[in-house]
């Protein structure tokens, strides 16, 4: 732990260095201005039991850093283009292999319709576009029922198009924004889906798909309050090589996976009035997925809700507390029905997590801040579908209850 | 004197929803926006990038105050929405690539120079600020029709009793006009009398685009028997 305290350090001051000099770049190219703009985040964790997110929390793990830098012009009244890398090390996910986040060009015809296309964020409740951005949120940890950091990659964007625009509604009803989008999701090799797989000896070599959805949102008349709700489809095609898992003596064969049905309904809603902010959201993701090229079929049906609410005390000061309640069934057909049992019951540890938290956040500057925060998770909901807990790094097997401690710092310019 | 009160505070009354936003700040845009006026809600929608022309099709620039006290009002009177959390909203924007940070300045003055250079450039400063180069926005409440068309308008006719004394004047008049956009009440403020029937008499006839309620606005018609 010595030394990833003292690479913790090393970050912090890093940071806290950063916070100083780096104010937002603005310079000339070819007669336009170009802003730049960057952030990054070093997190720590402590568990009391369990390992969680794929680190060694139960020793104190500093593995939870990312970052990311962006560039963008407005090239005329209606066109700008953009591009952010993003970079990340979580426990064994990321493993700083850096990804184009997004870039894409983006023309506003009118404020009711614009387009864009390239490799655009996914709209999906309220934080999904923005939940590596630490910075903008009061937890260091968003609600892991709806926003899990291990499954980033399946929603974080698809490279493709959007349509997007704001309409204001007559007779003071508020304005509604819509959003719908089509393109590819590309999963990172380093994410939690070919991890929690690679214990069954599967190792892919590309994993991703179509993606389509779309977004409404409505600015209620009534001030602060929005409410929205999202869809998101998806057929994902997963291949690499694995370990024949009917006959482990077998040799190497081939992996092939593809989806049956693969989707996510979410609804939510913010009221955020003077120094309160008070979400709410609710998620559904039903993922039918024929396995083991043809031989098997897994139906995960998972549902997810979170209610927070956080109040800034003083200037620099913002208090917060969520609970996230996540649950999740899995049922199996074909030949991994023989020795995987269909997993139904919601009230046992290993089908949910119930997580209560607490965050205190500290803006030190405009630009740089640290959160303190406690979570009091019971269950650990271990299956074939990662959510947090992963049998690989917790041989020793699971404990129903884990409280964590969270330590984090970010930087934005 | 009682009555005179009355009369005074009834008048102000009704012409209440006529009337600008009154703030601390006043607004101010670079020469090319062609309106003189814009709604709250069209002024929000500005700063919240939520669109980036007004209705005339004039492109449109935010510009924001760093700090202080102008900026405070405007936030606290038009955006409705804490320091804080309109840098969250904008850095949300800014980091998924939906929009540009607006330019943000550190004193009156320099607001005011940039948004007088600046094409669409559309700021705020101390309502005390000297404004050179630039014009003041008037801020219209939402729902507020004040800016409501006039579409039929019927001149009012000289006095023939006052011709003899070849009198000039200004009339005033508190005018109530419907939802579908007929004068209903006209109340006179100021004026002549024998001047003010006339004026009265005309107004009575005039059509107004329609709107969503009822709004009381002032007008003003002078009288030159010249003309």
């Amino acid at each position: 732990m010595s030394w990833q305290m003292a690479r913790l350090g090393l970050v912090y001051a890093c940071l806290c260095a950063g916070s100083v000099v780096l104010p937002a770049q603005e310079f000339k190219l070819l007669d336009r201005t170009v802003q730049m703009h960057g952030f990054a985040s070093q997190g720590f964790v402590y568990t009391n039991d369990n390992n969680w997110l794929t680190m060694n929390t139960s020793q104190g793990s500093a593995a939870f850093t990312d970052f990311g830098i962006n560039a963008s012009s407005q090239l005329t009244d209606k066109f700008r283009v953009g591009a952010q890398g993003y970079d990340r090390s979580l426990g064994r996910l990321g493993q700083y292999h850096p990804s184009l986040d997004w870039a894409f060009a983006d023309y506003r015809f009118k404020n009711w319709f614009g387009v864009r296309g390239g490799k655009v964020k996914t709209t999906l409740g309220l934080y999904n576009d923005t939940q590596d951005l630490d910075f903008l949120h009061t937890f260091a940890l968003l609600p892991q029922s709806v926003y899990p950091a291990d499954l980033r990659d399946a929603t974080i964007a698809h490279l493709g198009g959007d349509v997007y625009g704001n309409i204001p509604l007559k007779h003071r009803f508020g304005d509604l924004s819509y959003m719908a989008y089509a393109g590819h999701r590309s999963d990172s090799l380093y994410s939690g889906y070919p991890y929690l797989l690679s214990q069954y000896g599967v190792q892919f070599k590309s994993l991703g798909g179509l993606q389509y959805g779309a977004d409404l949102r409505w600015n209620t008349p009534v001030k602060g309050l929005f409410i929205g709700a999202s869809r998101l489809d998806q057929d994902t095609t997963g291949k690499g090589a694995d370990v024949n898992p009917l006959s482990p003596t077998g040799g190497i064969i081939p992996y092939f996976e593809y989806s049956r049905a693969d989707w996510t309904n979410q609804f939510y809603g913010q009221y955020a009035r003077s120094k309160l902010r008070i979400a709410s959201e609710y998620r559904r993701y039903l993922r039918d997925q024929i396995i083991y090229d043809n031989t098997s079929e897994n139906l995960t049906d998972v549902r997810g809700w979170y209610l927070s609410g956080a109040y800034r005390v003083i200037k620099r000061l913002e208090l917060g507390s969520y609970y996230s309640r996540y649950t999740i069934v899995n049922f199996y057909k074909g030949a991994l029905a023989a020795i995987a049992p269909n997993e139904t019951d919601t009230s046992l540890p290993a089908d949910h997590i119930y997580d209560k938290v607490i965050t205190a956040r500290v803006d030190l500057t405009g630009f740089w801040n640290v959160k303190l925060e406690g979570h009091f998770m019971n269950g650990y909901a271990a299956s074939t579908y990662p959510d947090g807990f992963y049998p690989q790094v917790n041989p020793q097997g699971f404990k129903p209850n884990t409280n964590a401690l969270v330590l984090k710092t970010s930087v934005n310019f | 004197m009682k009555s005179l009160t009355a009369l005074l505070v009834v008048a102000s009354l009704a012409t209440v929803p006529a009337k600008a936003l009154v703030s601390e700040v006043k607004v101010i845009a670079n020469p090319t926006v062609k309106t003189t006026q814009i709604s709250a809600g069209d002024l929000k929608r500005a700063f919240l990038l939520e669109t980036n022309s007004l209705k005339d099709g004039t492109h449109v620039e935010p510009v924001l105050r760093r700090s202080g006290p102008a900026h405070e009002a405007f936030l606290r009177d038009f955006l409705d929405i804490n320091d804080q959390a309109l840098q969250t909203y904008y850095r949300t924007l800014v980091f998924t690539g939906r929009a540009s940070m607006p330019r943000t300045l550190g004193s009156d003055a320099e607001c005011v120079a940039y948004v007088a250079k600046t094409r669409g450039a559309i700021g705020y400063v101390g309502a005390d600020t000297a404004a050179e180069g630039v014009k003041t926005l008037e801020v219209i409440p939402e729902g507020n029709k004040a800016e409501r068309t006039l579409l039929s308008r019927v001149e009012p006719e000289y006095p023939q009793v006052l011709r003899p004394l070849r009198l000039t004047g200004v009339v005033r008049l508190s005018v109530t006009i419907s939802q579908k956009g007929h004068v209903e009440t006209i109340q006179v403020l100021g004026g002549n009398p024998f001047l003010a029937e006339s004026a009265t008499a005309a107004v009575k006839q005039w059509v107004y685009t329609a709107g969503r309620s009822s709004v009381t606005t002032v007008v003003s018609i002078s009288f030159d028997p010249d003309w």
